[in-house]
């Protein structure tokens, strides 16, 4: 398509598609400052009669909000920290290390992938209950934290790693732990971001789960909290949006701090 | 003095080689420990003990009685499960093409606008895909509100009377599939993106010379070359959006009248009220075996070399 009506056609469609993906939450945000009464006004109101900080200022004042925003915040961070040292030693012995039974061990693990949480969610939430751990922070943090997407994504990356630099530190007299701390993990700092800042968001953006195991609303992480204030709370729907705004904020800032590095590792992840 | 040396070196490094198996296979194994017992613990023994479960009529409250398959029989002559499918698999007929659809437009966009517009398009794609369900089911929510919402009042200057968009089972699951698009577009679209990309620029260039226009490109090179990327966007679509669970719980509970109640929701909805969890965890097994299993013939033939070459 050539030509200014090409140009209209084009830059058109590129901004609906920018208006698309941001507008829902642009809608968000400004019900945030409505009043209770406006948020689904008869007749309809575009924007609030007034901008009032009211029901930011409100749940930023809250202690269970802060609370809830805070426990997310740490366990996103300790789950994150801890599928990615999970799952990097093991795709790196999956890359670099031979060992018995590699190839069966490994279908094992890629077979892991296609396992939805939904059959195994009751069982799951027997082996938690067993091992006592429902209504702690470990409950939410440690049995997500191994993930074969992650080691898979890894493993990718650490094959690309030219194995001259490996065998120079071998002839050094290097081990297995001293190459992967040494070379490794200098080399992979992109890809680490991509592994942490996907757990993160995986974390932060949890529910089912997390509604299962968790029934002390001291210990709920925001989507509970957001989603528990939404039944419970049916006249605040200002403070409602608000809210999920405050929730939502994070993790886009999140992503637009490491946007290179997610939007290259979203692009790896089809077809390489 | 330099050939001593060099033979040396490449001694040792024999010997090296002849030790290393043992002292790198104990590296493995600690290396793996951490990853092999999490999966096991969290992942492949609940799965055994699901598929245990399945064959028993099970309560946390009464012993076991195996019953052989009639919680799978129960669960396929159950109108109600199967319907869930069908709604599932309509919902997935809203949603995976639409978004394909979005990400083959997105990417043949970035190629050719300028390359600032290019940079805001593949950010801002993204961003509804760090969103949680529970916040795109909130602001959908309001949105589709039938009095005094967003969609009701821009539809008002067209004449369209407020419909309950949520409330009436003609619209409720297309209502549901919106923001299941909205969520999933960024991921496929920058997939999608990557596989144009990867398309060496100079085919087009070739083309160009023999006099192809644009239709002929899109037909004759597009398309073809990006058939595996489309393929594989179209089962993993398919996939992800059979299983979408929490926007239908909070925006609609499944209703009305089971409009939305999507197969996810209709198993939760079983663990929680039925008390005998061995029907819920075999329509569960029976569905995403059936899911899984094709899901990963369909990874293996398209990247097997990757996936298998351990």
């Amino acid at each position: 398509m050539r030509g200014a009506l090409g140009w209209i056609i084009r830059y058109g469609l590129a901004v609906a598609i920018i208006v698309a993906a941001l507008f829902p939450l642009a809608w968000l945000a400004v019900a945030g400052f409505k009043a209770k009464t406006e948020v689904a006004a008869t007749p309809f109101q575009f924007f609030p009669e007034v901008w009032r900080w009211d029901n930011y200022a409100q749940l930023l004042a809250d202690e269970a909000f802060v609370r809830a925003l805070g426990v997310t915040f740490a366990g996103a961070a300790l789950f994150a920290v801890l599928s990615l040292v999970v799952n990097a030693l093991g795709a790196y012995a999956f890359a670099r290390l031979e060992f018995a039974f590699k190839r069966t061990i490994w279908a094992i693990v890629i077979t892991t992938m296609f396992i939805p949480g939904i059959a195994i969610m009751l069982t799951s939430f027997i082996v938690v209950t067993e091992l006592g751990m429902l209504d702690s922070m470990a409950v939410l943090v440690v049995p997500g934290a191994a993930s074969a997407v992650q080691v898979f994504f890894l493993r990718q990356f650490f094959l690309a790693v030219p194995t001259a630099l490996e065998e120079a530190a071998q002839l050094d007299g290097a081990g297995p732990w001293r190459i992967f701390r040494h070379i490794f993990i200098p080399l992979s700092k992109g890809a680490f971001v991509v592994v942490g800042a996907t757990s993160f968001l995986l974390f932060w953006n949890s529910y089912v789960w997390p509604v299962l195991t968790v029934t002390d609303p001291e210990l709920f992480p925001i989507q509970q909290y957001l989603a528990t204030f939404r039944s419970e709370r049916t006249s605040e729907q200002g403070l409602l949006m608000a809210g999920s705004t405050l929730a939502a904020l994070p993790v886009i800032i999140l992503f637009l701090i490491f946007q290179r590095h997610i939007i290259r590792g979203v692009r790896l992840s089809g077809l390489k | 003095m330099a050939v001593t040396s060099l033979r040396a070196a490449r001694v040792e490094r024999r010997a090296g080689v002849r030790a290393r198996p043992r002292r790198e296979s104990r590296a493995a194994f600690t290396m793996l420990a951490p990853l092999l017992v999490l999966l096991a613990v969290f992942v492949i023994w609940p799965l055994i003990h699901a598929v245990y479960i399945s064959f028993f009529t099970w309560s946390f409250y009464d012993p076991a009685v195996f019953v052989g398959l009639e919680n799978y029989i129960n669960v396929v002559t159950d109108e109600e499960f199967v319907n869930s499918v069908v709604r599932g698999l309509l919902f997935s007929a809203m949603v995976v093409p639409v978004q394909v659809t979005i990400a083959f437009v997105f990417a043949n966009l970035v190629k050719t606008v300028s390359r600032r517009m290019a940079a805001v398009m593949k950010v801002t794609i993204y961003v509804p895909a760090v969103i949680s369900e529970v916040i795109a089911a909130i602001v959908f929510a309001l949105i589709y509100t039938h009095r005094g919402g967003l969609l009701n009042w821009f539809l008002d200057f067209f004449g369209i009377e407020a419909i309950p968009w949520l409330g009436d089972t003609a619209t409720a699951l297309p209502a549901v599939a919106i923001p299941a698009i909205w969520i999933g577009m960024g991921v496929a679209s920058l997939i999608m993106l990557a596989g144009l990309l990867d398309i060496p620029e100079a085919y087009y260039e070739c083309a160009s010379l023999d006099g192809a226009g644009p239709w002929t490109k899109m037909f004759r090179i597009t398309l073809p070359l990006m058939k595996n990327v489309i393929l594989f966007l179209l089962v993993t679509g398919f996939a992800a959006s059979l299983q979408f669970l929490i926007l239908p719980w909070l925006m609609t509970q499944g209703g009305p009248v089971n409009s939305t109640n999507l197969p996810n929701l209709f198993i939760l909805q079983h663990f929680n009220t039925d008390l005998y969890v061995g029907y819920s965890i075999a329509a569960a097994l029976l569905l995403f075996g059936v899911l899984g299993a094709v899901s990963a013939v369909i990874f293996r033939l398209v990247r097997s070399e990757k996936a298998m070459d351990a």
